[in-house]
Formats: structure tokens, C-alpha cells, sequence
């Protein structure tokens, strides 16, 4: 991507406006609400039971009633390797309100279409695209960004993350003049 | 600087366009996705690290009452004569006749002669603050206070605590907060840790610890020492609770025992024995300001403070088992009688047999008592030969058992005031210092443990009210970050053992309590280990060392997992599928654990089409030992399997604590074990094993070393051994041996 520092903007906003904030997230196809029961499992029986064990690993209720906390769902879906965004899993979960999330309960059963459904999610990023995002910010274009800089970024755009968490993300990242090689970064955060 | 930076970072977005704006945005989401995710699998691994460590913990525990509920058991069934009795009775014989001065005379330790060259502290008595703190300071130190001031300390000690009620009282009405601690576990690290950080016990700063000081960590006496100490120069400003751990019977499989009878080779008997005393005079919970209730375990829809305020604790001195029958003589001396000499006179129950016949289970169906007693009673073979014989002595002892009633038989446990009460107080105490809470309402046996009860939070509600509380702070159960609040903030969960499982396992804490009554906790980590490990690291290392010791159980159960795998492989082909894989595996261990989760980290051969080789997977699990083929594989399994067992065995049988026991006593243990863990033992199997052991010949077997000749220890597990492979060695230790590596 070609560098437009100091261009104006394109569209015809006066300057002193940033521009008008993008969507967050590729265009996901327009649906009214999630429908579970609309979802087919396509998932096998082996899965489902893998699936089930993480269940249970997050489930809190005494004897093990099988069903985790709207605040979890997210959790749970990520911890079998999805990666949907906190707008991704609201919307699944039909978009409650934010004092039910730790309130009402999920079952098994109606997480699977759940899970199912963000499964099939088709941009889950790959090395080339978190590579090619952070580029913006290497001014010099000599591989490297400050880390002050990125995480500003993570903390006020997209989905935005907490000082402690950028915190803990970034733990030693950082080289003596607070520059970070995004390459190496990216390679990091990956290998999970 | 930064603020500048800020600026101009925020005019850099303003410029730039909006496609590139766009894009940065992406990134941004796409680490934002990803950094949850991580977090996400991060819980998850912890949490089934937890898992593991935790449900083999809980085994061990009930593996340790199952054990004793067997023993005590047979010592209920056994004519007092047979010989397998005798190598038991002992422990359950809790007091010998019991003069005053027959005591003080068992304990004295003025003729013992601390000689010149030794090094650490002197104690005299009274006790100043100068002296305990000397002492925190030598056991820092690494050094060893000497027999002879140990037991008198621990005669102080005796002496204040039988001063001190069933339950404290504590006030903070003079604006002095109270500094609760809850499970220490023998880990002195946390001990100074706290110290340091919120200054030692004394007038201004009280203290309350709630329990479980022994056990498993490696410095338990110390700690117990300390905490004595500081008791006896502040007795109405330091607290003690007991906790499940404060029994010797316990202590027998957890690790004190060992260590007492390592440090201190000449007294350590007396000096256990006069634990024994001291667990149990130790007061059971403590009531701060009317209205916060402190106990190690917990409570049940029982629990009535108004019985607990009255019961004669020390007749307790394990809470596993009621108390002996107490019979008073004219004098005015009390004596503990053999219980079987009375049955025997009376002859009013079952008619016994030398052989391991037996009735029905006696007791409510859904006593844990019992319930472990049934697991038993299908495992107990007949040691006659004759069949017909065997069912004929059966019936004799089915109808004389059915023609008594439940309570009569319970009641030969009993106090003779009234067996009704004794059983009670005893459940009240068990339910103390064994529960758990639990997020349902109601109340049901803690079966997990073996002892005491699962309690909800309607339990903690009526109970609140009804004794006109507000706050209940309990331990015994190991929290990540050190405490824990459940029951609507109404129940606090207190473990001060930080790294407990393994380095970075979990925080310890404390809570500070002003007349507030609002618990304020402190945090914190003992860091033997001078690195600092990162979130990641940390569960990684000990996830790593959760999986070493779930390969060992797993290795442990071999045959038991090979017939389970057989029956899925009907062809034979010495594969399974993942999801056959982990069925087997599950019910085979009985651990609950995520089975597929975990496979990829404890399977490393597979196929191409992910089936998976048991045979191969058997090899990578094995744990080569010394030269022992000439001995039975299974057995040796099994031997592996109930290794904890197998040596608290051996350590009861070892009555005068030598650490030898004589190839007799080695046989009659074999043919306990051979009943309770199912095993089909041969005299010619007994006597290979002894040969690999008794090289000298001289017919006694060194339990040491032939737990070590077996690799029946494992240095390196912490579970079995309350030491962490991570932690410290014993080389900065003065002992010729250390206890616990």
C-alpha cells in the first residue's frame, strides 16, 4: 500500500473532522437476527464431544448442570480455536442486553449452532494481513513501529483492549527505544 | 514526552487516509481477536491444569480415609488376638492408661542433654518475644531447635491450650485489626512472607490461623513451632484453629510423620505423641465481634455452635473416628479401653472369625463411612478353604448382626454417657474441619473427600441468621489467587500455601479484619525461584508438571487401561480412535479430567489417520525402575498404583517408629494389602520382594529403602511427597536426610 502521509483525506470532510469512522469488521452478509435453529451441524460426533469437554472445563454451576454464562460464550468459542470479535459473539447471542451477560445461562445444545455458525466466519486473518495493518504505522519503513504507538492503536480502535491487557500483550516486546519489530510481533502472537 | 506522543500519534490518523485508516483498524481488530483468543486458551489450560491436580489430590485424600475406614474396619471384625489386628490396633488405641503424672513422665525432657556443639537457639522459659522471634530467625536460618526445647515447648503449649474453650472469642473493638491466615501446609517461605509484610504478631497485631499447618510442605514442625511460640508469649492475641490436617492419622500419609521422625531420630516419637495431644486440644473455630465465624472447613445444615461450644474435643484426637468407649474406675481415672476386650467380654455382638468373613455394612446407607465400607465388603475373601464352611460362618455372623440393631452396634464406639451425643458431636466436628462450599442449594455428602459435607448457600443463609452473623471465613481448599468469595459474599475461602501445587500454581493471602468487619486481603507469592515468570510461563510450567504426574497415574493403571482399550479394539489391530481413547481412559481413572483435551499432550504417537497405538503409547509412558524382573509386572503396577498406601501401611505397622519392620510384620502387611487392594499375593511373591530389599539378611526391611528400591518414591512428585521439583533442594538444609526429596 503506497503511503499517503501529509495527502488529504479523500472524502469531502472539512479537515478538522477525522474521517468517518469505517466499519470495524468486514461486511458480514445482512441478516436480521442469528436464528439457531437455522444453523445445520455440520460438525462430527468426535468434535462435539471435544466441544462438550471444553464446555465443562468453563462450566461453574455446581453439579456440572452444563451451561456457562453468557459472558463466557465468547470465551469458550475461542478456547476451541475460533476467533469471532465481541460484536460477532452478541450478535449470536441474539444481542442481550449488557447486565444479562453474567445473568443468563447457555446449554450446550444452543451453543453447538452457536459455534457452528462462527466457525464458518471466512476472514479469521492470517500473518499477512496483521502484517500488512501494522505497516501503516512504520513511518521510517524500516520494519519497525513504536510501541507507544501500537498501543494507543489497540487501545482506542476496533474492539478496544484494556491498558492491562495491552499491557500484558506487550510484556517485553518492547526493545531499549520502545520500537518494536512487527514481524517478529506478529510471529509472536501467533504461535499462541 | 508521552503526551506528545499521543498528540502526534492521533494528528498521524487524522492524515492518513481512509484507507489506510481502514486497514489499521483491521489490524487492530485482528490482534484484538487474536489476544482474547490467547487469553481464552490460556483459562482453559489453567483450568484444566487445576483439574488434574486437584482431582488426584481429592483421590489421595479419599484413597487415605478409605484406608482407614478399612482398618478400622477390620479392627471392628477381628478377634483380638489374630495377628493381623495386633499390627494395627496401635493406632486406634488412642490413649494408654492415662495418669497426669504417667504423662509428665513419658514427656520429660529434662534428662535430655543438649550438647555443646549445637548451634541453635536456647530456649528458656517463660517465653519472651525476643526468644520467638530468635527462633523465626534460626529457622530462617535453616537451623533445627533441639529435641529437648521442643518438648517443652510443646508441654507450654498443652498446658495453654487445654485452658482455651471449643471456640475463641476475639473482639477488634480496641481498633486492632486481626490478621487471619489460612493453610500453610509446612511451606515456611509464606510464613515470613506474610510476617515481613505485615509485621509479627503482638499486642497491637493479632493473629488467627485457621488451620492445616502440616503436611506436605517440608518445614511443618518449624511452623508449628513458630506459631506456638508466638502463642505462648501473646496467648490472647495469637489464634489457633485445627484444621483436617491436625490428626495424625493424616499425618501418617501427608508427610509429617515422616518428617518429625527424620529431624529428630532419637525423640521424634514423643514428640508425635505429644502432638497427637495437642491437635487435639487445639480449639475448633473462632467468633470475631460476635459476628464473623472462622473455621478450617466449614459448616453442614447441622451445625449447631451451641453443641460445638460443649463437646470435649480432645476426646477427638482424629476426627475420623468417634472416640473410644471411656469407662471411669473409682478413682476417678480415666481409662480408654481396648474396645474388643469389652466386646469380647460381653460377647454381645457378632461372632468373629480369624478370617476375613464379615456382615452386612452396618450404618445409614449414605454414611461416607460406610459407603467406603461397602466398597470393602465385596473385596474380602474368606481366608479358609472350605466353601460351604465359609457361607455357613457367614450366615452365623449375617443373623447375629441382623438380630441387633444399628444403634446398638454404633454405639460400641461411643461414649457411655450417651451414644446418641458422641455420635453427633463427632459428625459436628468432621463437618468442621471437612466441608466445602458448593454454588447449589442444599446439603450432601462430600463424597470427593471422604469426610464432611458439600454446603449451599440457603445453608450459610439459615445459618447466618440463626446465629445472628454476618461473615464465615474458611480454608482447606487451595484458591489461585490465594481467596475467594462465594455464598454472595457471605463466605470467604482462605488459603496462605502460595505455589502450592508448583511454582506459579497460585497466590497465597491473608485478610486483615478491622471492627469494620470488612475483610481487607493481601496478596502475595513466595518466589524461591528468583525468576519471575510470566502468565504465559507460569502455566506452562506448571501445566508441564500437572501432565508428569497425570502420565504416572496413567502408567500406574496399565492393565486396568489395556483391558479397557482391548475392548474396543475387537480386531485387534492394537489401535483405537481418540473418542474410544478417551472413554477407556476415563473409565479406567475416574478423574473427570478433559480426556480429548489433554490428548494431544499426553499421546504423542499417532497414526496417520489419527488412531492411536495404546502399545507404543504404553512404552512412552514408562517409568523404568531397578532391577526388578524378576517380579511380577502387575504387581509391581499395582504396587506403583498405592505407593502412598503401601508406605503409610508399612509406617503403621512400624509401631515404635524405627523405620524397620521385621519380615513377619513385612508378610502380615502383604496379606492386608493383598486383601484391601485386590491382589492375588503368593508367599513366594511376598518373599522375592524381601529379597530385593533385605540384601543383608538379617530379617528386617528398611521401609525407605524399600520404597526406594521399588521407585515406589518419586522424588519429584509433589502430591505424594509435599515438595515441588521446582522449589529449593535439601542441600541448603542441614539433615542427614531430608524428608521430602
Amino acid at each position: 500500500m503506497p503511503m499517503k502521509k501529509g495527502k488529504k483525506k479523500k472524502h469531502g470532510s472539512p479537515a478538522s473532522k477525522p474521517a468517518p469512522p469505517p466499519e470495524p469488521q468486514p461486511e458480514p452478509p445482512k441478516e436480521p437476527d442469528f436464528d439457531p435453529k437455522s444453523v445445520a451441524i455440520e460438525f462430527s460426533a468426535d468434535q462435539i464431544e471435544e466441544f462438550k469437554e471444553a464446555f465443562t472445563l468453563f462450566d461453574r454451576t455446581p453439579t456440572g448442570e452444563m451451561k456457562i454464562t453468557y459472558a463466557q460464550c465468547g470465551d469458550v468459542m475461542r478456547a476451541l480455536g475460533q476467533n469471532p470479535t465481541n460484536s460477532d459473539v452478541l450478535k449470536v447471542l441474539g444481542k442481550p442486553r449488557p447486565e444479562d451477560m453474567n445473568i443468563k445461562m447457555l446449554d450446550f445444545e444452543t451453543f453447538l449452532p452457536m459455534l457452528q455458525h462462527i466457525s464458518r466466519a471466512k476472514d479469521q486473518g492470517n500473518f499477512e494481513d496483521f502484517v500488512e495493518g501494522l505497516r501503516v504505522f512504520d513511518k521510517e519503513g524500516n520494519g519497525t513501529i513504536m510501541g507507544a504507538e501500537l498501543r494507543h492503536v489497540l487501545a482506542t480502535l476496533g474492539e478496544r483492549m484494556t491498558e492491562d491487557e495491552v499491557d500484558r500483550l506487550m510484556a517485553g516486546q518492547e526493545d531499549a527505544n520502545g520500537c518494536i519489530n512487527y514481524t517478529s510481533f506478529v510471529k509472536h502472537i501467533l504461535s499462541g | 514526552m508521552c503526551k506528545n506522543n499521543l498528540k502526534s500519534f492521533f494528528s498521524f490518523l487524522f492524515k492518513i487516509s481512509f484507507t489506510l485508516y481502514n486497514s489499521a483498524i483491521r489490524a487492530a481488530v485482528l490482534i484484538q481477536r487474536w489476544y482474547r483468543q490467547y487469553v481464552a486458551r490460556t483459562e482453559m489450560r489453567r483450568r484444566y491444569t487445576w483439574h488434574i491436580f486437584q482431582s488426584i489430590e481429592y483421590s489421595g485424600e479419599q484413597a487415605q480415609i478409605k484406608l482407614y475406614n478399612f482398618l478400622g474396619y477390620l479392627m471392628d471384625n477381628f478377634t483380638p488376638s489374630s495377628t493381623e489386628r495386633n499390627l494395627i490396633s496401635h493406632i486406634f488405641r488412642e490413649n494408654d492408661v492415662c495418669w497426669d503424672s504417667e504423662w509428665e513422665r513419658y514427656f520429660c525432657y529434662k534428662n535430655i542433654e543438649v550438647p555443646e556443639v549445637y548451634s541453635g537457639p536456647h530456649l528458656t522459659f517463660p517465653l519472651t518475644v525476643e526468644q520467638a522471634v530468635g527462633l523465626l530467625e534460626a529457622f530462617r536460618n535453616k537451623k533445627q531447635l533441639h529435641s529437648r526445647y521442643v518438648l517443652e515447648l510443646l508441654l507450654e503449649t498443652w498446658k495453654v491450650l487445654r485452658m482455651m474453650p471449643n471456640i475463641n472469642r476475639i473482639s477488634t473493638c480496641q481498633s486492632k485489626e486481626v490478621t487471619i491466615c489460612g493453610d500453610l501446609h509446612g511451606q515456611l517461605e509464606d510464613l515470613l512472607l506474610i510476617f515481613y509484610k505485615n509485621g509479627m504478631p503482638s499486642l497491637d497485631k493479632p493473629y488467627l490461623f485457621n488451620g492445616d499447618f502440616v503436611d506436605r510442605g517440608k518445614d511443618s514442625i518449624e511452623i508449628l513451632l513458630i506459631l506456638f511460640s508466638f502463642m505462648l508469649v501473646y496467648p490472647c492475641d495469637v489464634f489457633l484453629n485445627r484444621g483436617n490436617h491436625e490428626d495424625h492419622i493424616i499425618n501418617l500419609r501427608y508427610g509429617f510423620t515422616k518428617e518429625v521422625l527424620t529431624k529428630y531420630k532419637i525423640h521424634g516419637k514423643r514428640i508425635l505423641k505429644l502432638l497427637q495431644k495437642i491437635f487435639s486440644w487445639l480449639p475448633l473455630a473462632t467468633i470475631i465481634d460476635q459476628k464473623v465465624l472462622v473455621l478450617h472447613g466449614g459448616i453442614s445444615e447441622n451445625t449447631d455452635l451451641s453443641i460445638l461450644a460443649k463437646v470435649n474435643r480432645h476426646n477427638y484426637v482424629s476426627a475420623l473416628r468417634p472416640p473410644k468407649r471411656r469407662n471411669h474406675s473409682p478413682a476417678g481415672m480415666s481409662i480408654d479401653i481396648d474396645l474388643d476386650n469389652e466386646l469380647w467380654n460381653t460377647s454381645r455382638i457378632l461372632q468373629r472369625r480369624a478370617s476375613f468373613t464379615y456382615p452386612e455394612p452396618l450404618g445409614p446407607k449414605d454414611c461416607f463411612h460406610n459407603r467406603s465400607l461397602q466398597d470393602f465388603s465385596n473385596r474380602i475373601k474368606a481366608n479358609t478353604h472350605n466353601e460351604l464352611e465359609n457361607s455357613r460362618k457367614k450366615e452365623d455372623i449375617l443373623a447375629a448382626a441382623l438380630s441387633r440393631s444399628q444403634q446398638d452396634v454404633l454405639s460400641l464406639s461411643t461414649d457411655s454417657v450417651s451414644s446418641d451425643n458422641v455420635k453427633e458431636d463427632w459428625r459436628q466436628i468432621l463437618d468442621l474441619l471437612w466441608s466445602d462450599p458448593m454454588n447449589q442449594d442444599g446439603c450432601i455428602p462430600n463424597e470427593v473427600r471422604g469426610g464432611g459435607c458439600y454446603w449451599g448457600p440457603d445453608v450459610t443463609e439459615d445459618f447466618l441468621n440463626r446465629h445472628n452473623m454476618q461473615l464465615i471465613i474458611r480454608s482447606h481448599e487451595c484458591k489461585q489467587e490465594g481467596y475467594e468469595f462465594c455464598h454472595n459474599r457471605k463466605v470467604l475461602t482462605l488459603f496462605s500455601a502460595s505455589n502450592y501445587y508448583d511454582v506459579g500454581s497460585n497466590r497465597g493471602a491473608y485478610v486483615k479484619l478491622g471492627p469494620d468487619l470488612v475483610p481487607y486481603v493481601v496478596q502475595y507469592q513466595a518466589s524461591s525461584m528468583t525468576r519471575e515468570l510470566t502468565a504465559r510461563q507460569s502455566v506452562g510450567r506448571t501445566e508441564r508438571s500437572a501432565l508428569k504426574v497425570l502420565r504416572e497415574q496413567l502408567f500406574a493403571h496399565k492393565s486396568d487401561l489395556l483391558c479397557a482399550f482391548k475392548k474396543f479394539d475387537t480386531e485387534n489391530k492394537g489401535l483405537v480412535s481418540l473418542n474410544d481413547w478417551a472413554s477407556a481412559v476415563e473409565s479406567v481413572m475416574h478423574l473427570n479430567l478433559p480426556w480429548r483435551m489433554l490428548c494431544s499432550q499426553l499421546v504423542t504417537c499417532r497414526s496417520t489417520d489419527s488412531m492411536i497405538s495404546y502399545y507404543d503409547w504404553f512404552n512412552e509412558l514408562a517409568i523404568k525402575g531397578p532391577n526388578t524382573d524378576h517380579i511380577d509386572q502387575s504387581l509391581l503396577e499395582t504396587l506403583y498404583r498405592h505407593r502412598s498406601t503401601l508406605e503409610t501401611i508399612f509406617r503403621i505397622v512400624d509401631t515404635d517408629n524405627s523405620g524397620f519392620i521385621s519380615m513377619e510384620d513385612f508378610r502380615q502387611t502383604w496379606k492386608l494389602l493383598s486383601v484391601y487392594l485386590k491382589m492375588e499375593i503368593t508367599d513366594e511373591d511376598i518373599c522375592n520382594l524381601a529379597v530385593t530389599i533385605d540384601s543383608n539378611h538379617d530379617g528386617t526391611i528398611d521401609i525407605d529403602e524399600f520404597m526406594e528400591a521399588f521407585r515406589l518414591t518419586d522424588k519429584k512428585s509433589r502430591l505424594e511427597r509435599g515438595r515441588s521439583m521446582f522449589m529449593g533442594t535439601a542441600s541448603d538444609l542441614k539433615l542427614e536426610e531430608d524428608p521430602n526429596v
